[in-house]
Formats: C-alpha cells, sequence, structure tokens
C-alpha cells in the first residue's frame, strides 16, 4: 500500500498542465466497455444505499465521505498511472488483475476512459 | 517478491521448460518477470509475507485442449509441477497461486468460451476460464430461460466453482455445483484427452445429462485433486420459475431452533420448499454485540440460559426465510402448507415478511433484492468486507471456514459453542456468538461458519496469528466430526490428515491412484494433501 502512495506521489508530480487525457474517442469507448465488463460490478454508480451492493463504491464512499465521488466512473481526479497501478497490484480487499484477464492494451483503454475528465490538479 | 523454482529443477532446466512453452502459447502469454508473478499471488493468503507462502515460478496461458496437451508435455519432459486455475478468483481458497512454490501456473482464463446453452434440456457446456457472469451474459443475451446457480462472487469460473465443491443459493438440486454438474473433458497428466461418463461414447447424445455412462465413474477423482486438467465440463440448469414467493417464519424460544430446523428439513426433502431457507436470530447482530459479549462473559451460556435471553428481550430467537419457486398458485399453497405445519407445531410462531413476485425480476426489484436467489451473478458480498464507514483500517482479505454440520439443532449448537471454545483456549479476542444461523447452500447438511479470519497484505504477524487460529478450527471441528468442506492451501495437509478411518487408507488408496495417472507427479502437487511419490516428503 506505502507503494502505492509513493507511486501516486510520483504520478501527481510528473503531471502538467491541462486536461490529463489525451485519448482519442475509441480508446475512451473501447476504455468503457472493458469498465463495464470487468470493473463497474464492483465499481458503478448507484444511488441505493450509499453503493452498498457494489463494494468498490461502497469502500470509495466511506473512505471519501462525500468529498469525491465512490463510482469511479464520475472521478474527475484519476490519473492513468495510478488507475493501472492499482488494477495490478489490488487495493485492500480489492485483488490484483493478471494479464490474463485485463491485457495491458486494455488496461491503458479502461485508464484512459476513467482519466477522461481529469485535469491538472 | 523473488522467484522460487521449483525444489531440485536448476535454472536451466526450468528456462529450457519455459522457452518449449513459449513455441506452444506464444511469448506473450508465458508470464516470468517478477512483476507479472506477483499478480499470481494469492491475494487474500493468510502465509502473505511469509517464508512458505506458495509462489509461482512462471505462468503460462493456453487458448486451447490442444495447447493444454502440449504444456503438459513439457512438464512431464522436465518433470517441472505445473498448478492449474480457471478464472483465478477463488480467493480464500488458494487465489491463482499454486498450492507448491516453483509450480508453473497453467492460466486456462484464456479459455472462457460457452460452448452450448440448451434451453429445452436444461444444460451448459463451458470452459474452465468462463466466468458466472459470461455465461449469465450469455444466456440473457439469447433470451433463453433457464437459470444458472452461482456462488456470491460472480466472477468465478463454473468449473473452478464445482470442482471445488462449491455451492450456491437457487434451488435444492443446483446449490450444489458439482452435484449440478454432468460430464466433463480432462487432460490428464500424461497429456491424453479423457471424456467422462457419456462423453466416453463417441457418438454420445446425453454427455450432459446422463452422469454415469458405464463402469466406474471417474468424475469425482477431478475434484479438490490434482488427477486432471478439466477443459470442458457440463451443468444442469434452472427451467426459469414462473414465480417466486417468499415469507419468514419467526420462532420466540432458543430452543424452538431444533423443531424449526425438522420442519424446514422436511419442507425441503419433499420438495414443498425448494428455495433457499435463510436462518438468523434477531438476538444477534452489531447492535446487540455488548449484550452478547456479556453473556458469554464467564462461560458459554446454558440451552435454559439462552431460552431466558430470548424470553426477556422479548424477540423472536430464531426465524427462517422460507424460498419457493414454481407457478403462483403450486407456491402460494405450498407456503400456506409451511405454516400450518409449523404453527402446529411451535406454540407462539409468527410469519412475516411474505411477498410473491412473478419471474423474472424487473429491472427495479433486481435492485432490491438478494440477486443470487435469483441466479443473478454480482459481487455483492465483497461490501461487506470492504472498507465501512469509520473504519480507519480495513481488511485485505479473508479466509473462510465452514464447517460440514448434520442438518440438526443439536449440531447447529454445539458448532456456536466450538467456535468459543476454540477462541477461549486460543486466548483471542471471543467473537463467537450463540446467534449466528447456520447457512444452507447445500440441501443436505449445515454450514457453520466461524467468524472470518482475516489477512492483511502489509502484516505478516496479524496473518501468523490468523494461521494459528484457522489450523486450530480444522483440528477443533473435525475432531468434532464437523470438518470444513474446502480450506485454504495451507491447511490442506491439516484437513487430509483428519480423514484418518483405518490408517488413513482413504489417501493411501488416492496416493497409488496418482503415481499411476502422474507417474512424473507434475500435476498441483499437494493439492487437498494428494501429493506425487516423487514429492511426499513434503507433506506439511
Amino acid at each position: 500500500m506505502k507503494k502505492i502512495i509513493a507511486a501516486v506521489g510520483i504520478v501527481v508530480g510528473l503531471c502538467g498542465a491541462g486536461v490529463v487525457s489525451a485519448a482519442e474517442p475509441g480508446q475512451i469507448a473501447r476504455g468503457q466497455e472493458k469498465f463495464d465488463y470487468w470493473c463497474a460490478t464492483c465499481h458503478a454508480g448507484d444511488p441505493r444505499e450509499g453503493g452498498r451492493y457494489l463494494p468498490g463504491t461502497a469502500s470509495l464512499n466511506a473512505k471519501y465521505k462525500g468529498e469525491r465521488p465512490g463510482a469511479l466512473a464520475d472521478r474527475t481526479d484519476l490519473l492513468p498511472p495510478y488507475i493501472k497501478l492499482v488494477i495490478r497490484r489490488g487495493m485492500e480487499a480489492m485483488p490484483f488483475f493478471r494479464k490474463t484477464e485485463i491485457s495491458d492494451a486494455e488496461m491503458d483503454d479502461i485508464a484512459a476512459y476513467l482519466a477522461r475528465n481529469t485535469k491538472q490538479p | 517478491m523473488p522467484i522460487k523454482l521449483p525444489p531440485g529443477t536448476s535454472a536451466s532446466t526450468h528456462a529450457s521448460a519455459v522457452k518449449e512453452m513459449q513455441r506452444v502459447v506464444g511469448a506473450d502469454w508465458v508470464f516470468t518477470s517478477e512483476e507479472d508473478l506477483d499478480t499470481y499471488r494469492d491475494a487474500y493468503s493468510i502465509r502473505w509475507g511469509h517464508d512458505d507462502e506458495y509462489l509461482a515460478s512462471a505462468a503460462v496461458a493456453p487458448t486451447s485442449v490442444e495447447e493444454v496437451q502440449a504444456i503438459v508435455r513439457i512438464a512431464n519432459k522436465y518433470k517441472i509441477p505445473i498448478y492449474p486455475i480457471s478464472t483465478g478468483k477463488n480467493l480464500t481458497y488458494g487465489g491463482s497461486a499454486p498450492t507448491y512454490s516453483g509450480s508453473i501456473v497453467l492460466d486456462l482464463k484464456r479459455m472462457n468460451r460457452v460452448l452450448e446453452v440448451d434451453e429445452k434440456r436444461a444444460f451448459a457446456l463451458v470452459e474452465p476460464g468462463c466466468s458466472y457472469f459470461d455465461l449469465y451474459r450469455y444466456v440473457k443475451d439469447k433470451g433463453l430461460k433457464v437459470w444458472i446457480d452461482c456462488p456470491d462472487p460472480g466472477w468465478g469460473s463454473p468449473i473452478g466453482n464445482a470442482l471445488d465443491h462449491g455451492v450456491g443459493y437457487t434451488a435444492s438440486q443446483f446449490r450444489d455445483h458439482w452435484g449440478a454438474h454432468c460430464g466433463m473433458e480432462v487432460v490428464t497428466p500424461t497429456g491424453e484427452i479423457m471424456r467422462t461418463g457419456m462423453g466416453a461414447l463417441p457418438n454420445a447424445k446425453t454427455w450432459q445429462e446422463y452422469k454415469y455412462g458405464v463402469g466406474p465413474h471417474v468424475d469425482g477423482l477431478f475434484a479438490q485433486s490434482n488427477f486432471g486438467i478439466v477443459t470442458k465440463m457440463g451443468f444442469w440448469l434452472m427451467p426459469q420459475p414462473e414465480a417466486w414467493l417468499t415469507g419468514t417464519v419467526n420462532v420466540p424460544k432458543y430452543s424452538d431452533f431444533i423443531p424449526l430446523v425438522e420442519h424446514c428439513n422436511y419442507l425441503e426433502d419433499a420438495m414443498i420448499a425448494t428455495g433457499q431457507a435463510i436462518y438468523s436470530s434477531g438476538l444477534g447482530g452489531p447492535q446487540n454485540a455488548a449484550e452478547v459479549q456479556a453473556l458469554m462473559a464467564n462461560r458459554y451460556p446454558t440451552l435454559p440460559e439462552l431460552d431466558a435471553y430470548a424470553e426477556k428481550k422479548g424477540v423472536p430467537a430464531w426465524r427462517v426465510k422460507l424460498q419457493f419457486y414454481g407457478p403462483p398458485e403450486v407456491i402460494q399453497a405450498r407456503w400456506e402448507y409451511a405454516q400450518e405445519r409449523i404453527s402446529k407445531a411451535i406454540p407462539g410462531t409468527t410469519f412475516t415478511n411474505f411477498e410473491a413476485l412473478p419471474m423474472p425480476l424487473t429491472e427495479a426489484q433486481e435492485k432490491t433484492h438478494h440477486l443470487v436467489n435469483f441466479g443473478i451473478p454480482n459481487m455483492a458480498i465483497f461490501a461487506s468486507m470492504a472498507r465501512q464507514p469509520g473504519d480507519a483500517d480495513p481488511k485485505d482479505g479473508h479466509t473462510d471456514f465452514f464447517a460440514v454440520c448434520p442438518r440438526t439443532g443439536e449440531a447447529v449448537f454445539k458448532a456456536l459453542k466450538l467456535v468459543y471454545d476454540t477462541q477461549t483456549e486460543l486466548g483471542v479476542p471471543i467473537t463467537a456468538s450463540p446467534f449466528r444461523g447456520p447457512v444452507t447452500w447445500h440441501h443436505k447438511v449445515f454450514f457453520m461458519g466461524a467468524p472470518a479470519v482475516d489477512s492483511q497484505r502489509n502484516d505478516p504477524a496479524f496473518n501468523r496469528r490468523m494461521r494459528t487460529l484457522y489450523d486450530a478450527y480444522v483440528k477443533k471441528f473435525s475432531d468434532a466430526g464437523f470438518p470444513p468442506y474446502r480450506t485454504n492451501p495451507g491447511a490442506q495437509d491439516l484437513l487430509a490428515a483428519q480423514f484418518s478411518f483405518n490408517n488413513n487408507v482413504l489417501l493411501k488408496f488416492q496416493e497409488a491412484l496418482k503415481d499411476g495417472i502422474d507417474p512424473n507427479g507434475i500435476l498441483a502437487p499437494g493439492r487437498y494433501g494428494v501429493w506425487p511419490k516423487r514429492l511426499r516428503t513434503k507433506r506439511a
């Protein structure tokens, strides 16, 4: 976990001005498709009981207490390297994903989708 | 983590095997870097960070049964152990890690096809990398009126789950996933393709409907074991019912649980109420935790004391949610019969929470119902272990302990006390409770859970304590005749050793078969306590 936090620090430090995402629409669409397949079962947006039935959304709601959206697709502060780090290394009860599940190219697409609204911090 | 080679295998031999496997599946689908192999650790392991954590030396991901055969032949040539995984999400029971460090993981995730779903004959045939989500989407996309039966996590593999004796949530005959399988294709440890049951008949017409074929029925050799790599498997499916009905039975006294269980058993065995009966107690839960702790302050309470406590609290001591599937008029009549039968037998019984719905659920109804009772895969169970409000240090995982108990109230009471006794003897904080209901995943036995044994990826000392607790549960419950139905790899030798009737003759028989079927001992050494001859000294 400490490794992940340190890596995020580096990523934020390297980030330039303006909108982070330079992904083309096709990549974002592919990323959304893969997000819906692999991630949405835990991380979708759902108003029911604070996302209680969506473990990822519930966990992030508990963590951020309204300061940031629990649903990943609604976030505007996610950076691709961080997203990819969590996919490959896991986070708390979320296990890591192998390349046979989410390939590097698919992971790039998911990261592009989730970072599509991210602007310079 | 540094890469561990299989003991006795040189780096050059390992490299040669890896090179040959690359020729079979392509270099992109053989993983040897530390970064890639970290994704083949068991994310929920209570051995995480320990010297004896189970680690892979490489991973290889075929896309066809022919590629599986080729990899098996290479493993035999170099006498390198391989360990098959399906979707690799068997979390709490090993995840994607091998049971013997240094093994090459045979990752079958890319073999993920739904080969057939026959709506009229109600069966499916799938590959190991196919998940419950995949099978459900296939059925939905084609508009087929059949239900699958899934466990809590929808990302699991129907094949992998059934092979580990996994269980589910719909009608009696489908909840036991192994029991509902029919026919398999297996790559043997020497690389031959074999089909079981009717599949052995070249012109088979009922491979997914009649399990036995003729002669010895060998399918059981491939569950919780290491006798072959299952590359196809059939499952019986449930026709989509016209309607679903539920009602809750509430009984006042703690000891009323004994007759309540007897009546619910009858309703299920007579196929009157075939849905999952969900037992719980109004006296448990976080809101009562302090009082329950006080009740157990000096010793475990007696039955009269628990009856007196329930009477004082004035809430039903036990409740069971019954579920029925079928035509509306039929299940209404069955529910009425259940009410009449139980109310006559147990004074003070009340009936609440009645609901009846046509099937399938609407989109709105899906948002408010326990989806697995309707054969709809999801991930909601993980919310119970995710970070909770006010939780500063959420756990990274856990390993489940569910003991197989007779379906009686007396056995449940005994199992609840065993949790207390184990925790007391170890001097760990008491999380036992007299108010934990049995789990009815299997229709002929109860599964009694011990409070989750957690894991932390940043705290090896914590994991060490959890290993001690887990092993103590295995021993204590097995001594009482209530062993767990499956276990994490670290306790598989211990659990197998408990099945010791007549000087462990069962394990000796299994290992005699192992030596004949897998002469080089390359397939999943040590899985569920079965070791090949050349590695038998590795038994824990």
